[in-house]
C-alpha cells in the first residue's frame, strides 16, 4: 500500500477510530451498567435464567445489518443512537452470561462461613460473592467489548461513522486498500481493548501485585488504568457528534459505485449554489436511505424508479412503461410520504442479458428474441436473487418462451468474470455497470419490455424545495443528462480506474458546462 | 452456673427426612460442650440451628435467655464466633482482612481493628507481621485452621460454635491445634459447641460431651458419666469399637 495513500487519509483516519472508539465505549459502558446489575439479580432468581438468556441469545443471533435496520424503522434516527443501541444489546449476553455464572461459581463453603459471621445478603455479594466472581466477569466484558469494536464497522451502514466508513466505500468501489485501511485498524483496536481491559484486571488484582513493590498499591492500580485511559482521551471529547462538516442539505447514498457518483453530483450542484452539504454516503441500501429520509434525517437521495416500485410502494400494478412508473411512484410518494421526485438522470439501471462482443457477432444476437434458436445450448449465469423472483427468470421464461440449457447461481461480482473467461454464456447484468464496456459485453435489447425500468432521480423531501427554491434549479439541469453509456463510463472511471469519486464527477460536470 | 444456650425440643426435617428429632440440653456459661456422631447424626445440623444458618422446624432455641428466633438472624450471627472445616477462609483476602472482617462488618475504626487483628492472630500463634500480609493458600492447612479461629474469635464473641475445625488435618497437627485450643480455652473463657465426629478429639476438648445418633440425643454428660454409664446400645458400641479395633489389628498380626 502506497505511504501517500495513508498519509493522505491520515485525518479522516483518526477521526473515524475516534467514532469507532466511542461507538464501542459507550455501548460496552451502557452494557456493562446495564448487565451487571441485571446479572447480579438473576443470580438470586433462578427461574428467571432461562428466560433472560433465552431473550438475550435470540437478540444475539439476530443479524447485524437486520439489527440496525429494524432500530432504524423504530426510533427513525440514522446514525449514533441506533448504532449504540445495537452494540448495546450485542455487548449485553456476555455480560450478563458471565456476572451470572461467575457469581454462581462462589463455593457454597465460603458463603456459608460468609453468612454465619452474619453478613447482610449486600455485604455478601459486596464482600466475596462479586470480588470471587471479577475474573469472569471481567473476561464478559473483554468479550462483549472486543466483539462491539467488530459489530461497529458494521455501523457505517447506517450513517454513524466508524472505521466501517472505509471498509463500506472499499466494498462498494471494490477497492481493497480501503478494506484494509478500515479493517487493518480495527483488528489492531480489538487487541488493544483486550489488552487495556486485562490490565484492568490485572490492577484490581491486588494479589497479583502484592509484590512488585512500588506498584502493589494505589500507584499500581493508576498504573492499571493508563491503558484503558488513553482509550478514552482519543475517544473522548465529543468528537463524534461533530463528525464530518454539518451542512444545510444533507444527500445520502446507497452503497454501490453509481450511487456515490450520482449522490456526489447531486453535492457538487448544490455546493454550486453556495449552500453547504453533509454527505452522508454508503448508508446500508434501499430500506436505510428511504426510512432515513422519510424520518428526515437526510434530504436527499438517488433512487430507481423500478426499485421504489417494488420495494417501497409494493405495489400491485407493474406498469413496463417508464413515464407511467415515474408518474405512478412520485405522485404515491407525495401522497403517502411527502417526498418528491425530480425529474430523472436520463439512464435506466435495469436487469439485462449480457453476452461477449464476438458472440454477439457470431451469433448474431441484439435482441432477447434472438436468444430463442441458441438459449438450449447455452450455459447462464445469474443472481440468486434472479433466479428466484417472480419477475426474475421464471417470469422471463413464461414471457419470452425461453430457456436456458443449464443455469448456475453466481455472486454478482463474479458472474462478469465467469462470462469474460468463458465458463457461462449469457449473463444478467446490470445494465450500468462498468464491466459492461469494462470487458467488452454487448447487452441484449429487452424487445417485450419484460424487464420493468429503472430510471434514477433525485428523490428529496418536500420542504427542502421551500426552504431551498435554489436547489430545485440547480438538480433541474441534471435531468436527462446521462444515459445508460454514459453512467457505464463514469462507473468505469470509479470502478475500473480507481478515480476519486469527486473527481470523475467534476470532470463530467465541467465537460457538461455546468 | 448461668444457662448459655438452651434447646427445648428442637426437630429438623428437609422434604420429609428427620434430621433432628426433638433434641434438648444446655450449654452451660464458659462450658465446651462436644456433639459426637457419625455424619449423619444431626450434630451439624443442629450447630447451624444456634447460630440460625438452619431454621428449626419446631422448638425453642434460647441464648442467654432469650429466644433467638425472634432476633434479627444477622445480629446473632455478629454476636457468636463461627469457624468450619477446611476453606471457610475467603481466598480473596489476606489473613489479616480475613480475621478482622467481622470487625469491618460492625463498623470498627481502622486502627482498633489492625490492633484486634494482631492480638487474635498473636493468640492462636500466628506472627502477625508475617502472616497477616499472606493470602490463605499460601498457608499450611493448619496454618489456615488456627486463621479461622483467629476470626471466629476476633469480635470477642461470648458464644463460638465449632464444626470439625481439625476435620481435614493429619493427626501430629490436630493433636498440636487441640492442645493449643485447650490452653486458649483457659485463657478466653468461652461458651464453645464444638461438632466432631472422632472420639478421641471429644475426649480431650470437652467439658460434656452429647453423643448424637440419627438426629437423637443418646446421652450427655461428662466423658467419666459416659464411659462408667454407657445409656445406650450406641452409646456402648461407640466406646468399645476403638478397643474392638485394636483387637482386630493384633489378631492380624
Amino acid at each position: 500500500m502506497p505511504v501517500e495513500f495513508i498519509t493522505e487519509r491520515l485525518p479522516e483516519l483518526l477521526l473515524r477510530t475516534r467514532e469507532h472508539l466511542l461507538l464501542t465505549g459507550v455501548s460496552t459502558g451502557v452494557a456493562v451498567l446495564v448487565g451487571i446489575p441485571l446479572g447480579i439479580y438473576i443470580s438470586h432468581r433462578l427461574w428467571l435464567r432461562p428466560f433472560t438468556f433465552g431473550l438475550v441469545g435470540v437478540v444475539q443471533t439476530v443479524p447485524s445489518l437486520a439489527m440496525l435496520a429494524f432500530l432504524l424503522a423504530l426510533i427513525g434516527k440514522i446514525g449514533v443512537v441506533p448504532a449504540i443501541i445495537a452494540l448495546t444489546l450485542y455487548a449485553l449476553l456476555p455480560i450478563i452470561q458471565n456476572t451470572v455464572t461467575g457469581l454462581e461459581g462462589v463455593s457454597p463453603d465460603i458463603l456459608e462461613a460468609a453468612e454465619g459471621m452474619g453478613m447482610t445478603p449486600r455485604q455478601e455479594m459486596r464482600l466475596v460473592k462479586l470480588p470471587l466472581a471479577r475474573p469472569v466477569i471481567m473476561a464478559g466484558i473483554k468479550t462483549a467489548a472486543v466483539i462491539s469494536v467488530g459489530i461497529a464497522t458494521l455501523s457505517a451502514f447506517i450513517g454513524a461513522g466508524g472505521l466501517g466508513e472505509f471498509i463500506n466505500r472499499g466494498l462498494s468501489l471494490a477497492d481493497t486498500r480501503l478494506i484494509l485501511l478500515g479493517a487493518v485498524p480495527s483488528a489492531m483496536l480489538a487487541l488493544y481493548v483486550s489488552f487495556a481491559i486485562s490490565s484492568v484486571e490485572w490492577g484490581l488484582n491486588e494479589r497479583r501485585r502484592k509484590n512488585l513493590g512500588a506498584l502493589s498499591g494505589r500507584p499500581g492500580l493508576l498504573l492499571s488504568l493508563a491503558p484503558l485511559a488513553v482509550l478514552f482521551l482519543i475517544g473522548g471529547a465529543g468528537t463524534l457528534w461533530q463528525a464530518g462538516p454539518k451542512g444545510a442539505v444533507k444527500i445520502g447514498s446507497k452503497n454501490f459505485t453509481e450511487q456515490l457518483i450520482l449522490a456526489e453530483m447531486l453535492a457538487q450542484r448544490i455546493e454550486a449554489t453556495g449552500l453547504s452539504v453533509e454527505r452522508r454516503f454508503n448508508l446500508g441500501g434501499t430500506m436505510v436511505c428511504h426510512e432515513a429520509l422519510a424520518k428526515g434525517e437526510i434530504d436527499m437521495y438517488p433512487e430507481y424508479t423500478g426499485t421504489a416500485l417494488t420495494a417501497i410502494l409494493k405495489s400491485e400494478t407493474r406498469p413496463t412503461d417508464p413515464d407511467e412508473v415515474y408518474a405512478l411512484v412520485s405522485r404515491e410518494y407525495l401522497k403517502r410520504f411527502d417526498l418528491r421526485w425530480l425529474k430523472p438522470f436520463g439512464f435506466n439501471n435495469t436487469y439485462a442479458f449480457a453476452v461477449t462482443e464476438e458472440a454477439a457477432e457470431k451469433s448474431g444476437l441484439r435482441r432477447v428474441s434472438d436468444l430463442r434458436d441458441h438459449a438450449p445450448s447455452m450455459k447462464a449465469g445469474f443472481t440468486s436473487e434472479f433466479s428466484e423472483r417472480p419477475d426474475g427468470y421464471p417470469g422471463f421464461r413464461r414471457a419470452y418462451g425461453i430457456e436456458f440449457g443449464k443455469v448456475l447461481d453466481l455472486d454478482p461480482s463474479l458472474m462478469y468474470d465467469a462470462l469474460k473467461k468463458g465458463q457461462v454464456d449469457i449473463i444478467i447484468a446490470f445494465s450500468t455497470d462498468s464491466r459492461i464496456p469494462g470487458y467488452r459485453l454487448s447487452i441484449l435489447e429487452d424487445d417485450k419490455s419484460f424487464f420493468p425500468p429503472y430510471h434514477a432521480a433525485p428523490v428529496l423531501r418536500a420542504g427542502v424545495l421551500e426552504e431551498f427554491p435554489e436547489v430545485g434549479a440547480a438538480l433541474a439541469q441534471l435531468s436527462g443528462l446521462i444515459d445508460d453509456r454514459t453512467m457505464q463510463l463514469l462507473n468505469f472511471e470509479a470502478d475500473q480506474k480507481k478515480r476519486e469519486v469527486a473527481e470523475v464527477v467534476r470532470e463530467f460536470l465541467e465537460g457538461k458546462g455546468l | 452456673m448461668e444457662k448459655a444456650i438452651e434447646l427445648i425440643d428442637v426437630r429438623k426435617h428437609f422434604n420429609g427426612t428427620h434430621a433432628v428429632r426433638g433434641v434438648s440440653f444446655e450449654v452451660l456459661d464458659g462450658e465446651t460442650l462436644v456433639l459426637l456422631g457419625s455424619s449423619g447424626c444431626g450434630k451439624t445440623t443442629i450447630l447451624k440451628m444456634i447460630n440460625r444458618l438452619i431454621e428449626p422446624s419446631s422448638g425453642v432455641i434460647r441464648i442467654n435467655g432469650k429466644d433467638i428466633l425472634g432476633q434479627d438472624p444477622i445480629e446473632v450471627r455478629r454476636s457468636i464466633g463461627y469457624a468450619i472445616q477446611g476453606i471457610g477462609l475467603f481466598p480473596h483476602m489476606s489473613i489479616a482482612d480475613n480475621v478482622s472482617v467481622v470487625l469491618r462488618l460492625k463498623g470498627w475504626p481502622e486502627d482498633k481493628k489492625r490492633d484486634r487483628t494482631g492480638e487474635v492472630l498473636d493468640m492462636v500463634g500466628l506472627e502477625p507481621e508475617t502472616f497477616g500480609p499472606r493470602y490463605p493458600d499460601e498457608l499450611s492447612g493448619g496454618q489456615q485452621q488456627r486463621a479461622g479461629v483467629a476470626r471466629a474469635l476476633a469480635a470477642d464473641p461470648a458464644i463460638l460454635l465449632m464444626d470439625e475445625p481439625f476435620g481435614a488435618l493429619d493427626a501430629v497437627t490436630r493433636n498440636v491445634l487441640q492442645q493449643e485450643l485447650l490452653k486458649l480455652k483457659q485463657t478466653i473463657k468461652k461458651t464453645i459447641v464444638f461438632v466432631t465426629h472422632d472420639i478421641f478429639e471429644a475426649f480431650t476438648l470437652a467439658d460434656r460431651i452429647a453423643v448424637l445418633h440419627e438426629g437423637r440425643l443418646q446421652q450427655i454428660g461428662t466423658k467419666e458419666e459416659i464411659i462408667s454409664a454407657p445409656k445406650t446400645e450406641f452409646v456402648k458400641d461407640l466406646l468399645l469399637r476403638p478397643i474392638e479395633q485394636l483387637k482386630d489389628f493384633k489378631e492380624a498380626h
